[in-house]
């Protein structure tokens, strides 16, 4: 043992500031949660284009995901990291550096998303100049990492390391090909993905967000918060191994499992759904590890919010991670698929197990922080059982709306009709279970409002100036062995005896590229064949790339969110077809950069709209949803009837397409023209029908046109569509005829 | 389970105070774990229904087949002039088919009729024909091309007679404002056009 001891002091500053960003943003996101609650029941609380669901919801699930959970991560990893290596950050600089830009992400995100500037894709929708910054800021992030781990004191690293750095990797490599694009302006772009793959590629990213920024992270945590509070030893270290490498390994394979039924190929389905049933063990190893570990101690969780709040955590991770899994047989995701059983599930998770790992950290970390005894943990009870009781009220109406919608969907009468033919009386039987999700909402949040004025309280105690302890430690020495020899002689006896692991744990870098490994691996054997087996998606001849007007629509429907709330895939069962019209098809979304298959179904499916209803329908429904459907909770759009269509940004948007391979052939030069040209027929069609007149320069025109084209390429015969110039006049009869019958 | 007594720390695990034990993995987690991958390869091979060998498409087709089966006459009911001549003059059908215009119709007939939408169904004029059995065809099968949905989906056939009886009741009420005339002129009122349908310009979809 050297005899030389070094004296360094931690960088408890930068933990100070991200707890501030946690719950800053933790009170935004919740209250844009709540607002988008209540515009569910209460559509008149859409306000405008800004204010309206569609754009709200991505700045909600952003908020609670990227700011609100990930602003937690970084301050329990950035005081826990630190300790768990005996070392200080190695750069302050690089610290404060990834504070305030991801900061400025957040705040570009507030301002972007209600604007309307979205990717599209869920969790994903910011666009490209501010996915070059959050990659910009997770390089800087990484490098002071992985540097520290270079500097550490400690031979080994813990488990809870294990788990940022294969957060910190998998992260990278999800953001970086889930986001590739072409721009098409300064906050435009298309996904250079269509359709399946796009669909694929995004789920793929979609379902590893929530398991590398939402789940790898808070073990992280939980391993080092959990015992520290209870000062218990964690309960297995063999267990910790085998779940820590099983749910790295598998979970990458899932995300198929968000497309079952859809036009994704059934192999990549099937792959979906085993890998997702495997995952129960490994995700429950977490959740025994973290129980198993206050054996003892229990006596402590009755006196110590700080524990109340981990259990609760802890156990909402187990039942979560169990219902995935469920979730994710195709059978039961037949019915659950679309509706408000997902939301039911990832609230479990987020308000559970991130809200509630999030809050217990910060109670315990609050004192140590500010140097100053915890305000009053009669207010963290207080806080605890208000937050619980809404978490109960949230998850038990919104299961009951899920599966009662679920099942209305899919009822048919004794003469084989659809029993609810009208969508809008299943979203009517769904009100009193919205309005008691709105009640639980509230509480939650007004179990956060506690929580912020408890830690405020005790931040306001602190002392003038806080104290800095020096720590000494014996610097890092890795002359001597390994102090585990490999147990036994023989292999298995080896690999069981784990000391090949421990070796490891004393080769961070090599350790990290273990994980690069274990995560590009398991991606590798979905996304190869996704992308070069032709079979996966069959042509079809007729579909035909989108008319420029048609192209400028699309990207309205993107403005506005609307996939938030309506899909565009039909899937293969008779109550789907009934309703909707012929299930989806791969081929039918080969141009559809980026792919708007959607999640939800908060209003009907859009797959096969085209022709459904005259131009004029359309014009009025989207002017007040209203006027036509006396029920609905669509938000109005009256701002399309008056906004002018930007025709000169047109020319843009088709050559980013074509750069992308869409044969758009003669479109790409006069694109702008045969806008311009289908304009006027559309508008010439609403007038004649009784509609407004001099609608042809305005965006409700191009909407139209587009939501007119859905579904209708596969009834066209390939002959009568040859050459995409042609396409205009061939794919759009319904708004040239007479709109009535 | 391992009892607490069990516990063995691990002598040089140690991490900011944080101790692990040497404890084995439960027996039960790892049983669990070995089941479902064993699920695996029990999915993908089972025999049926059940497993990975069925096909979505190959299920729906299955599904359809057997709606077919257990419904040889499913489609549109099929009228004569004289059953819906007699639908046509019953009081009580016009009133069930009143509650039922009101739910489905209005968005684009308008409340009194007079075409908002869709067209007049007040005037004298028709596009796909002005007889009772034309207008029921109508309803029944839609004018997809038009944006008239097919009802016969999902209305039951005699909600189909009974919006028949009250389309037919609307004709001549004159309702202020009313959408300009569409279609074919039919002299004759639809009540005794039911006598003659041949008369009118049968051109169903």
């Amino acid at each position: 043992m050297n005899a030389r001891l070094d004296s360094f002091s931690y960088d408890d500053a930068i933990v100070r500031k991200f707890l501030f960003a946690t719950i800053i943003f933790g009170l935004v996101g919740m209250l844009v949660g709540l607002i988008i609650a209540v515009q569910l029941a209460y559509p008149a609380a859409n306000f405008g284009p800004i204010f309206a669901f569609g754009r709200l919801r991505p700045l909600h699930t952003n908020a609670v995901v990227f700011a609100f959970a990930g602003n937690a991560w970084f301050c329990g990893a950035y005081y826990a990291t630190q300790r768990l290596l005996k070392t200080r950050m190695w750069s302050d600089k690089l610290s404060n550096f990834h504070f305030w830009g991801w900061q400025a992400i957040i705040v570009a995100a507030a301002i972007t998303l209600p604007l309307g500037y979205t990717q599209a894709k869920e969790y994903a929708e910011l666009e490209w100049p501010i996915d070059v910054a959050i990659l910009i800021v997770w390089v800087a992030f990484a490098v002071n990492y992985f540097v520290t781990l270079t500097k550490r004191r400690e031979r080994h690293i813990y488990v809870a390391i294990w788990f940022f750095i294969a957060s910190i990797i998998t992260v990278a490599v999800l953001h970086i090909f889930n986001n590739l694009a072409i721009p098409v302006g300064p906050l435009k772009s298309y996904s250079i993905y269509a359709g399946v793959q796009d669909a694929f590629m995004q789920w793929w990213y979609g379902h590893n967000a929530v398991a590398f920024f939402l789940t790898t992270p808070f073990l992280g945590l939980m391993y080092y918060f959990l015992p520290k509070a209870a000062d218990r030893p964690v309960f297995s270290y063999k267990l910790s191994i085998l779940h820590f490498w099983s749910l790295v390994f598998l979970y990458i394979w899932a995300g198929p499992h968000h497309l079952h039924y859809t036009a994704l190929p059934d192999w990549a389905s099937t792959l979906g759904m085993v890998f997702s049933v495997m995952l129960i063990a490994p995700s429950w190893g977490g959740m025994i590890n973290g129980l198993l570990t206050l054996r003892g101690a229990w006596h402590k969780v009755v006196e110590e919010p700080v524990l109340k709040f981990f259990v609760l955590a802890v156990t909402a991770y187990g039942m979560s991670t169990f219902e995935g899994p469920v979730l994710s047989i195709k059978t039961v995701n037949g019915l659950a698929h679309y509706t408000d059983w997902i939301i039911a599930h990832v609230h479990t998770g987020a308000l559970g197990w991130n809200g509630f790992l999030t809050f217990g950290m910060i109670y315990w970390l609050a004192p140590r922080l500010f140097q100053a005894p915890l305000f009053s943990k009669k207010l963290a009870e207080t806080h605890f059982w208000v937050s619980t009781f809404g978490i109960l009220l949230y998850v038990a109406s919104i299961y009951s709306a899920g599966i009662t919608q679920g099942l209305m969907w899919r009822a048919f009468d004794e003469t084989g009709r659809l029993q609810f033919p009208d969508f809008i009386e299943t979203t009517m039987r769904l009100m009193p279970m919205y309005w008691v999700r709105v009640a639980g909402g509230t509480l939650y949040l007004a179990g956060t409002v506690i929580f912020i004025y408890n830690i405020v309280m005790t931040w306001k105690r602190r002392p003038a100036a806080y104290d800095v302890p020096v720590v000494t430690a014996a610097p890092l020495d890795l002359s001597t062995p390994e102090p585990h020899a490999p147990a036994g002689t023989g292999v298995y006896a080896r690999f069981v005896g784990l000391g090949w692991h421990r070796r490891w744990e004393g080769m961070p870098l090599f350790f990290s590229v273990m994980v690069l490994v274990a995560v590009a691996v398991a991606s590798l054997f979905e996304i190869i064949p996704t992308f070069l087996i032709k079979s996966n998606v069959p042509t079809i001849a007729s579909v035909k790339p989108y008319t420029p007007l048609e192209l400028a629509g699309r990207d309205l429907y993107i403005r506005e969110g609307c996939f938030n709330c309506h899909s565009q895939m039909i899937r293969p069962f008779r109550f789907e077809t009934e309703r909707y019209g012929d299930y989806s098809k791969p081929g039918e979304s080969v141009y559809d950069h980026p792919f708007l298959w959607g999640s939800r179904r908060i209003g009907p499916d859009l797959a096969r709209e085209g022709g459904k209803y005259p131009a004029l329908w359309h014009v009025r429904h989207m002017e007040n949803p209203r006027s036509i459907s006396p029920k609905s909770i669509m938000p109005s759009y009256p701002f399309l009837l008056t906004n002018r269509t930007d025709f000169d940004g047109i020319q843009k948007r088709v050559d980013a397409m074509a750069m992308l391979g869409v044969p758009y052939g003669d479109a790409i030069n006069h694109a702008n023209q045969m806008a311009r040209d289908q304009a006027a027929l559309v508008a010439a069609d609403i007038e004649k029908n009784g509609g407004p007149a001099g609608l042809a320069d305005k965006e409700i025109t191009a909407l139209v046109a587009y939501l007119e084209r859905l579904g209708t390429d596969i009834r066209q015969p390939a002959a009568t569509a040859a050459a995409p110039a042609a396409t205009a006049a061939a794919t759009t009869p319904a708004p040239l005829k007479a709109g009535g019958n | 389970m391992t009892k607490a007594g069990d516990d063995r720390p691990i002598m040089d695990h140690e991490y900011d105070g944080i101790k692990e034990y040497d404890n084995p993995m439960p027996r039960w987690w790892l049983l669990l774990f070995l089941v479902t991958i064993l699920l695996v390869p029990v999915y993908y091979f089972a025999p049926g229904d059940i497993g990975h060998g069925a096909k979505k498409e190959a299920m729906y087709q299955k599904e359809m087949a057997a709606f077919k089966a257990a419904h040889p006459d499913a489609g549109g009911g099929t009228v004569t002039p004289e059953q819906m001549a007699a639908i046509v003059a019953d009081k009580a059908e016009v009133e069930k088919g009143k509650a039922l215009f009101a739910v489905n119709c209005v968005s684009c007939h308008r409340a009194d009729g007079g075409g908002l939408i869709g067209p007049n169904l007040t005037d004298d004029y028709w596009i796909h024909g002005g007889t009772p059995v034309e207008i029921h065809t109508t309803i029944d099968q839609g004018v997809l091309a038009k944006g008239m949905p097919n009802w016969g989906k999902i209305l039951k056939p005699d909600q189909i007679n009974s919006l028949t009886a009250y389309v037919v009741s609307l004709h001549g009420s004159n309702p202020a404002n009313p959408k300009a005339p569409d279609g074919v002129l039919v002299a004759a009122t639809p009540a005794a056009a039911a006598s003659a349908p041949a008369a009118a310009p049968a051109k169903t979809p």
